[in-house]
């Protein structure tokens, strides 16, 4: 009868340790010994729950004839089989030490026993885990049988080696059974705790996981290349269909873009925001959320409109300003569920790094065509008036020669007339370089020498317009024109392999790289605008050798925009 | 009677200020240079009223080359450019001459008149706008170089010019003056005919017969006397 009485009592309080273990479960400190870890901090906090455990254990005990019934062995064998040799054996000197501090006749063989415990199980989790049984860890099964061996194996040690024998036989005769009992019901229970968490965490992440991977797969670059009704409709129907809420809108900072969903019928894109909460949203750069039970969603259009929680979310464009808002709804009758709250959230920052891509995108591509035109309507002045004052003294002294100088102006004005995005024939590119020079030859007469050599074959070859016309003014403007003495020029085109390699060389050496902004924004243009349009591996490079020579080489494909070009003739 | 001379890199842009000044009588053209260092040199040696200066050219641009001249030589400046946009926006507000080209032949006939009427001084500094030189223009064999204040140890003006040496003891012949040196960079006199550069004073050596050296650090000793020996201690804090 005593003995059916200390089962009910350990049995009690290994509920109350139950209990504590559930609502530990809650705490986010139950995630790392959910999962087998060799990482140090984990097995440090491992160590510290399942001593806290062991040492629980003892002080709920009752005292029996000089000896403790207790549920010691949970924490020790948790410890070990979830933590590994080490820390089961920590946790058993621990508790071990612990319990040895309470006294009694037993207390040493108790102390070993619970050592003992933590480190077989520790030496089960090692084994499982070789065998590749992770499984099995978590086996609340296996559990109970090792707090049943282990308790046996106690009971036994205390039989063998506790004096007076008739005093500790009497004791373990009472307490045997309820501890083996308690302990591995015990131990197994609170296993399945652990293991039901695990289960719920593993699912909701996974679903969590899942939906966010799959919407962002889906929405990838819809939004880069354009923040518009059309590209709005695909993204919102997407979310709509993973997340399987009431309804999903995406509006600008004035009007509706996409509604999918209840209450499509009057919810209608393009027509402007009325709802109170988005404009709220729009002005404040904050997240609104009407939870349908503190606070109602109510539709600003329809009266009769289903929906009744709704979460929007403003999306940020650059420099964090909101471009407009995601809205996602649920009926009246539907809770909004947090996970689609956090995923929602998700989206919206997803959805706005897409939106600042595109933006950044377009602009840079604005900016650099802006550049190239800019840079193209402009001839330089300094050229202009300069060759107008050679031009003055040209006619005094021979009018032949001052009409061919005027026939090199009217042919370099009108080459510069071209379109920077056109595809022209190195031969008309080095018509415009011809004419730039002729006149820049007149206007030092001894001291520029020009030298070029290109071959028949490749002056068919096709290139973007003003591609090497910067580059030789370059070379004038900032090389040659910086000399005493006489300044050569040399223009030379060869092939390699696919490639079509143009140099521009002067023997000025002035280039120097820390003035990159004096050595003509021409330049830059020319190289960003032929990396952009072809890759890498093509564009600008620049050898310098002080005083002694610059060299500009221009690498293009040789073949593609031959192509394009037969294509554009078609 | 005005004494020009003419300084642009274009041999036509020449040619067409000197046809128009020919139309007039009270001028004459006493030389045409085409860069900085042909400029300073003829215009030392000439010291002429006026000169017609290309801001744009090589090497030393017009307005670097004004902080180069000595001020004992400074003539008139009529600056000439053929598009300038902020040069000439300061110009307007400093009211200096200048003239665009092509030159208007009206436009130039109103600055000569001026030229002959008013002799009046033109105020230039606002121009320099740098306190010291980035570089001394030096001529060579056929060759021109720029030198690096920084690198020159000293600086002598014997009757045949002024030479400035660098750490190994290498002459170059430069037009500037040693009161130009001495103004222009960090340059300091240590006699009547020597400049020194003091990051590079090693030592100052006393000899009995009151006679002064100054040793450098490349070991390359320079006499001081003892006027500029007083001022030097000074700079050095010795006094």
């Amino acid at each position: 009868m005593i003995e059916f009485n200390l089962i009910l009592q350990l049995l009690q309080q290994m509920c109350v340790y139950l209990v504590i273990a559930y609502l530990l479960s809650k705490t986010p400190i139950f995630i790392p010994i959910m999962q087998v870890t060799v990482s140090l901090p984990h097995k440090l906090i491992c160590y510290v729950i399942f001593s806290f455990f062991c040492i629980m254990g003892t002080y709920f005990s009752f005292r029996i004839e000089d000896t403790l019934a207790n549920t010691r062995a949970i924490g020790a064998i948790l410890g070990g089989i979830l933590g590994g040799p080490y820390v089961g054996l920590l946790v058993g000197v621990t508790g071990g030490l612990h319990r040895y501090s309470l006294g009694g006749i037993t207390a040493e063989i108790c102390m070993t026993s619970t050592i003992l415990t933590g480190f077989i199980s520790g030496i089960v989790h090692y084994i499982l885990l070789k065998k590749g049984r992770v499984d099995l860890i978590y086996n609340p099964f296996i559990i109970a049988i090792l707090a049943m061996l282990s308790e046996s194996l106690e009971m036994i040690m205390i039989l063998v080696f506790s004096k007076p024998y008739d005093v500790v036989s009497h004791a373990v005769h009472s307490i045997a059974a309820p501890m083996i009992v308690a302990n591995s019901i015990g131990s197994a229970m609170f296993m399945q705790i652990l293991l039901d968490r695990k289960i719920i965490f593993d699912k909701y992440t996974s679903t969590f996981s899942a939906k966010a991977l799959s919407i962002a797969a889906r929405t990838e670059g819809l939004l880069r290349d354009k923040f518009n009704q059309e590209n709005s409709t695909k993204v919102a129907h997407i979310i709509y269909q993973e997340l399987g809420v009431g309804a999903v809108s995406i509006t600008d900072r004035e009007k509706i873009l996409a509604f999918i969903g209840i209450g499509s019928d009057h919810h209608l894109p393009g027509t402007p925001i009325t709802s109170k909460a988005t404009l709220e949203s729009i002005e404040d750069n904050e997240v609104k959320y009407l939870d349908g039970l503190h606070e109602l969603y109510q539709c600003s259009i329809n009266k009769q409109c289903r929906l009744g929680s709704a979460l929007v979310i403003p999306l940020r464009g650059e420099k964090k300003e909101v471009v407009g808002t995601i809205k996602i709804y649920e009926a009246k009758n539907t809770l909004f569920s947090s996970i689609n709250r956090t995923l929602g959230e998700g989206i919206a920052s997803l959805l706005s790094a897409q939106i600042l891509t595109g933006q950044n995108e377009s602009y840079q591509q604005l900016l650099s065509q802006t550049r190239i035109k800019l840079l193209h309507a402009q001839v330089n002045p300094h050229f202009l008036f300069n060759s107008l004052n050679t031009l003055l003294a040209v006619i005094r002294r021979d009018q032949e020669q001052a009409s061919k100088l005027v026939q090199h102006l009217s042919t370099f004005f009108r080459k510069n007339l071209k379109r920077p995005e056109e595809i022209v024939t190195l031969k008309d590119e080095l018509d415009h370089i011809t004419a730039y020079l002729e006149i820049e030859k007149m206007r030092f007469i001894d001291k520029l020498d020009i030298q070029i050599h290109v071959p028949k074959l490749l002056e068919q070859a096709y290139l973007p317009a003003f591609s090497l016309q910067p580059i030789v003014e370059n070379a004038i403007k900032h090389g040659i024109s910086q000399m005493i003495g006489l300044g050569t020029i040399t223009i030379r085109a060869h092939k390699y392999q696919q490639i079509l390699v143009l140099e521009v060389e002067d023997n000025a050496g002035n280039y120097r790289k820390e003035h990159k902004s004096n050595n003509g924004l021409g330049m830059t243009l020319v190289h960003e605008r032929i990396q952009i349009r072809y890759g890498k591996q093509y564009g600008l490079t620049i050898q310098c050798e002080s005083d002694i020579y610059t060299k500009a080489i221009l690498k293009l494909p040789l073949d593609k925009e031959h192509r394009n070009a037969k294509y554009h003739n078609c | 009677m005005l004494n020009i001379i003419i300084v642009d890199d274009e041999p036509l842009a020449r040619e067409n200020l000197r046809c128009l000044l020919k139309e007039f009588t009270e001028i004459n053209i006493t030389a045409e240079c085409s860069n900085a260092f042909e400029a300073i040199k003829a215009i030392h040696n000439q010291s002429p009223d006026v000169v017609f200066l290309d801001i744009q050219m090589p090497k030393i641009s017009g307005i670097e080359m004004l902080s180069m001249i000595s001020p004992l030589h400074m003539p008139y400046i009529v600056f000439l450019t053929a598009y300038e946009e902020y040069a000439i926006k300061a110009f307007e507000e400093q009211a200096f001459d200048y003239l665009l080209k092509p030159i208007d032949p009206l436009r130039l006939n109103k600055t000569i008149q001026r030229l002959l009427i008013i002799n009046e001084k033109q105020n230039l500094e606002q121009l320099k706008t740098d306190k010291y030189l980035k570089y001394i223009p030096c001529m060579g064999h056929n060759r021109i170089y720029l030198i690096d204040p920084n690198d020159i140890y000293y600086a002598n003006c014997r009757t045949s010019g002024v030479y400035v040496f660098n750490h190994d003891n290498v002459e170059y012949y430069t037009e500037l003056t040693l009161k130009t040196l001495e103004e222009k960079t960090q340059l300091i006199y240590c006699h009547r005919q020597y400049l020194i550069n003091i990051q590079k004073l090693k030592e100052i050596r006393f000899s009995h017969t009151s006679h002064t050296d100054i040793i450098l650090n490349n070991d390359i000793s320079v006499p001081a006397s003892r006027r500029y020996l007083k001022l030097l201690k000074e700079q050095l804090g010795l006094v």
